[in-house]
């Protein structure tokens, strides 16, 4: 993203010294008015963004507990102690598995299904707005609906496969199927999103491109291949990083489906946020999960160096 | 796009059946909600309750406390909104119309940090709260979102759009630079506004992580933690969390049908999320 050079500071104008100094005044008086008006909202940004984030940094290299009196520094401990935690590094495994699969399956599906509206344009607003509705749904109602469908005894989800000759499965206590009950919800929760974004992109590409290699002779795959996907490339890459990023964040919906309902134990399914969240607010080990946390910071800053990287070297060629 | 015939007809028939899977979890949980015990508990399944009754929202809205729930939420997403509203149109503003020093670098660390996600740093947010002895408090709930980094951003781009002649022809005229802001400038981005307000009201409304970890009494409780802590409950009935999902789902929906077409110019222009 650029920062746009534009002024609306009065040009330099031929007139009288007396009108310059005028405007200088109103330069002077624009200048505490910047401070006045921005000074609080960086403020408030340097509080609630700034600082918290260099803050976790820094409690990582301490054993932090809040009500202890004593907060020593430990240099590298607490990330020596992250290489050994078995539990960190399944909930490591499972959210990179889980993101793999969530991000391959939503970008897939989602581009696919904006190309298909293509062709069908004029309907394709109802469309995408029923696709949308999930996407504005929040995390927690979404996850409670499943959890639902996906009861081993009752569930809906059972019912139907019983017609394809499934016998019920145990979505959310068998440790092997919950990550895809996840990622089905994720998939279903984020689509929408994607489509529409998808939907913007390709509504930018051309006509006459297209027609122009339809009068070529190009069949609809070619021209998918060599028009569209190349034409796409800068968003599906802002998307990769943008679903990898939200679904690496996944939390709400391992926290309301891995609870146990109706007597049936759910799969104690680790995610790194849920490794976090009970590091510092069950155990208030805070150092220890600010650890994580950076961990979790690193992985982030690694997919927009990424991203940016990619984007420069596209704008070199 | 493509106008082959097979490929409309494929169309028709994909997004159709990927636009029923979008809404049929949402018709099953209303059903669900609707059902008396038994029914709900039945096999086979039936698809429409036989005797529709509202016991299940009399039970979480009356017996769980849900009204407060709602009303807890319905406090912090409309602050939030109100606070975000004003500090990115503010931000916005300025960057977009005022050339000052460090211009350039003030906005690239505002933006640097639109990326991070809460979970990274909601342990010292966490801990400021605890030090100013506000836990469990609307400050404490509402605190973290009163500013957006995408807010300031996507105000920025709007704001960029008012011409700077009628920002001139004000001054001509005398005002000073915050009626300029108050009269054109917030006059001018309206539907910018809107989308953003849309936006902000949900993330405060859906967010889940932060009510749970600063939220000790169940009296704080917002929409989303009071429906995850009942549904953890030993033994739950799903009448009352369906019905409890179906409220805590309405209020988004309503305000998306409204404002359905801003809310995708929004997404078309900057990606805005919802």
């Amino acid at each position: 993203m650029t920062v746009a050079t534009d002024s609306v500071s009065p040009r330099a104008s031929g007139l009288s010294s007396r009108r310059e100094e005028w405007r200088a005044s109103i330069r002077m008086n624009h200048l505490l008015w910047v401070v006045c008006a921005l000074g609080p909202v960086l403020a408030l940004f340097s509080i609630i963004r700034v600082y918290p984030i260099l803050e976790t940094i820094r409690l990582s290299f301490y054993r932090y507990h809040p009500t202890q009196r004593t907060k020593p520094f430990i240099g590298f401990d607490n990330y020596i102690r992250l290489l050994e935690d078995d539990a960190f590094r399944t909930a490591l495994i499972n959210t990179l598995q889980f993101c793999v699969l969530a991000v391959v399956i939503t970008l897939t599906l989602a581009f696919t299904i904006a190309l298909l509206l293509r062709s069908i344009e004029r309907a394709s607003p109802i469309y995408e707005i029923l696709l949308y509705i999930p996407v504005v749904t929040p995390w927690v109602p979404a996850s409670v609906i499943w959890k639902w469908i996906f009861d081993p005894q009752h569930g809906i989800l059972n019912y139907w496969l019983g017609f394809l000759g499934i016998p019920k499965l145990a979505w959310l206590q068998d440790e092997h199927i919950i990550l895809y009950a996840i990622v089905l919800v994720s998939v279903w929760k984020m689509l929408g999103y994607f489509v529409v974004v998808y939907g913007v992109g390709l509504r930018n590409i051309p006509d006459d491109l297209m027609e122009a290699a339809e009068l070529d002779g190009a069949t609809p795959w070619q021209r998918l291949i060599y028009i569209v996907i190349p034409m796409m490339k800068p968003i599906i890459l802002f998307t990769v990083i943008i679903a990898t990023i939200i679904f690496f964040n996944v939390f709400a919906p391992v926290y309301v489906l891995t609870a146990s309902a109706q007597g049936a134990p759910a799969y104690d399914f680790k995610v790194v946020i849920g490794e976090i969240y009970q590091n510092a607010f069950v155990f208030y080990r805070m150092g220890y999960a600010g650890a994580q946390s950076v961990v979790l910071l690193l992985f982030v800053l690694t997919l927009v160096f990424v991203q940016f990287f990619f984007l420069r070297d596209k704008r070199g060629v | 796009m493509f106008k082959e015939r097979p490929i409309v007809i494929t169309a028709y028939i994909v997004c159709t059946i990927f636009a029923l899977l979008a809404v049929m979890p949402f018709f099953w949980v209303l059903m669900t909600a609707l059902k008396t015990n038994p029914e709900i508990n039945a096999w086979p399944p039936q698809l429409f309750p036989h005797q529709p009754t509202l016991e299940h929202f009399y039970q979480i809205l009356g017996k769980e406390n849900f009204l407060r729930y709602i009303f807890n939420s319905l406090v912090i997403a409309l602050s939030s909104m109100t606070a975000i509203l004003f500090t990115s149109s503010l931000a916005g503003f300025i960057f977009a119309k005022y050339k000052f020093p460090f211009r350039g670098v003030l906005f690239a660390i505002i933006l640097a940090t639109a990326i991070i996600p809460l979970e990274v740093y909601v342990i010292p947010l966490y801990l400021m709260v605890f030090g100013v002895r506000m836990m469990n408090s609307y400050f404490a709930l509402v605190f973290p979102f009163v500013i957006m980094t995408f807010g300031v951003f996507f105000m920025r781009q709007v704001i960029m759009s008012i011409p700077d002649e009628l920002l001139e022809a004000a001054r001509v005229d005398g005002a000073n630079e915050f009626w300029i802001y108050v009269r054109v400038v917030l006059a001018l981005s309206k539907s910018g506004l809107m989308a953003l307000g849309v936006f902000a009201f949900s993330e405060a409304w859906a967010n889940f992580i932060w009510p749970l970890v600063v939220v000790t009494t169940k009296d704080m409780y917002t929409t989303e933690l009071g429906l995850a802590t009942y549904q953890r409950q030993f033994y739950i009935e799903y009448g009352p969390i369906s019905a409890g999902a179906v409220i805590s789902i309405l209020p988004m929906l309503i305000v998306f049908t409204l404002l359905r077409r801003h809310i995708m110019k929004g997404i078309a222009t900057t990606g805005l999320r919802g």
